[in-house]
């Protein structure tokens, strides 16, 4: 739990000050919806300088790989994306799972290239939430159950003042990967 | 002193990174600039315009193009449009790359296809336009190599790319002799742009590396200039290595 140290306001603040300093874009034109490749003009290069301004800030590892690299990691070349490059029916399944229902163009055959135009600012806050979450009961340096954060970004633990351990964002995925192969069977 | 007053120098993949230190550097030795980039609309244009002002308040001439030189087509444009607009050119600076993050086993097909056309191809696309505006002005063209070249990175398929660089370097400095035109290129240890921000994802150590040993921009831009300058006639077909020793010892006793 993250004791709520932590509010999805205050990530979502931090994600919108990364991407006007990344993107240079007016703070005015950022909405939770906002796609950052459609609608901000974020390019592949900008979503690592936006992740390494999160990192700094947070004190955490966002994911280094997309969730489908994670599923053709974990369930075999070629379980989402066919040699064409285009998603299988089984990443789709996942994705909806992942980004909703509701999301437009999610089918079979979707080409790989239109997959992070997904990628919204709220889905990006959330992201940053889960491995926020990931807060361990005690300090791993000194077992100190108590948290404290003195400037709403970094949590330390209230007893020796250690930076707390995260899961990555990597581990995340994959555990999520996990869980929801146990419950559906997709692959 | 401006060594570089009323020549004109492109760089491909310029509004970020490398290629933009290099613009700036150029300009501020008195170049007017071509700035390339390749994708219209995204956040890599607004930076080419920024840098465009930016060399134009310097008291140069600034344009930026769009193009993609993995595209024949885009190319001839590119260099279509260098005439046009700036009448000439004396550098061609080779810096546009564009390759996935994924050890070369895992690569697509139309994954492998992209990295031979930006990286080889359309290198030598640019290099082919070029070469009537080089041979009028007796210029130069310097590719922007990289330590990726000759030593394993994890996941960077662009090494390879780089390495089939440094030998073009070596033939079209060659067959180019006869036209005057001179050929090198720099091949650059680790800099900390945006590119290396890719890096640390699979070097999960490299922020621990001494600060001595990464590469700052200018300083890959300064010999770009100096490449770029009559000091340098003498070289020919070669790749300067710039790395801060990075390559050259296997140990270090701190």
């Amino acid at each position: 739990m993250s004791q709520n140290l932590i509010t999805e306001e205050k990530v979502y603040e931090e994600l919108k000050k990364a991407i006007v300093e990344t993107l240079r874009v007016d703070e005015s034109s950022i909405t939770p919806e906002s796609s950052l490749i459609n609608d901000l003009g974020a390019e592949s290069l900008d979503f690592l300088d936006i992740n390494y301004r999160l990192e700094q800030a947070f004190g955490m590892k966002m994911a280094r790989h997309f969730v489908l690299e994670h599923i053709e990691d974990m369930f075999g070349e070629g379980a989402a994306i066919d040699e064409d490059g285009r998603l299988t029916e089984k990443a789709i399944e996942l994705l909806k799972i992942r980004f909703g229902e509701n999301v437009p163009d999610l089918k079979p055959g979707m080409d790989m290239d239109e997959v992070p135009a997904l990628l919204t600012v709220k889905s990006m806050t959330q992201g940053v939430m889960d491995i926020l979450q990931s807060l361990p009961e005690k300090c791993t340096k000194c077992g100190g159950p108590e948290w404290k954060t003195e400037d709403g970004v970094k949590i330390k633990c209230a007893s020796c003042g250690e930076n707390a351990a995260f899961t990555n964002g990597d581990d995340l995925i994959k555990a999520w990967l996990t869980r929801v192969q146990e419950e559906k069977k997709i692959f | 002193m401006h060594i570089l007053k009323d020549k004109v120098v492109l760089i491909t993949g310029s509004s970020r990174g490398i290629g933009r230190e290099i613009a700036k550097q150029c300009a501020l030795k008195g170049a007017d600039i071509v700035v390339n980039y390749r994708k219209t609309g995204g956040s890599s244009q607004s930076k080419a315009e920024e840098l465009c002002r930016e060399v134009e308040a310097m008291g140069h001439r600034a344009v930026t193009i769009q193009a993609d030189i993995a595209s024949k087509q885009s190319v001839k444009n590119l260099f279509h449009e260098t005439r046009d607009k700036m009448g000439k050119l004396d550098f061609l600076i080779l810096n546009a790359a564009r390759a996935p993050f994924k050890p070369l086993e895992k690569l697509l097909e139309r994954e492998l296809k992209q990295l031979v056309d930006t990286n080889y191809l359309g290198n030598i696309f640019c290099i082919q336009a070029a070469l009537p505006m080089l041979e009028e002005s007796e210029g130069g063209i310097i590719f922007i190599s990289s330590l990726g070249s000759r030593f394993y990175n994890p996941a960077y398929p662009l090494g390879s790319m780089k390495a089939a660089m440094e030998s073009v370097t070596r033939d079209c400095a060659e067959s180019l002799r006869g036209k005057h035109i001179s050929v090198n290129a720099v091949c650059g240890g680790i800099v900390k742009t945006d590119s290396f921000k890719v890096l640390r994802q699979f070097w999960d150590n490299i922020e621990t590396l001494p600060a001595d040993l990464f590469v700052e921009p200018e300083e890959i831009a300064d010999v770009v200039l100096f490449l770029c300058s009559e000091a340098s006639r003498g070289i020919t077909g070669q790749t300067i290595v710039v790395d801060k020793g990075l390559s050259n010892a296997i140990c270090r006793m701190n």
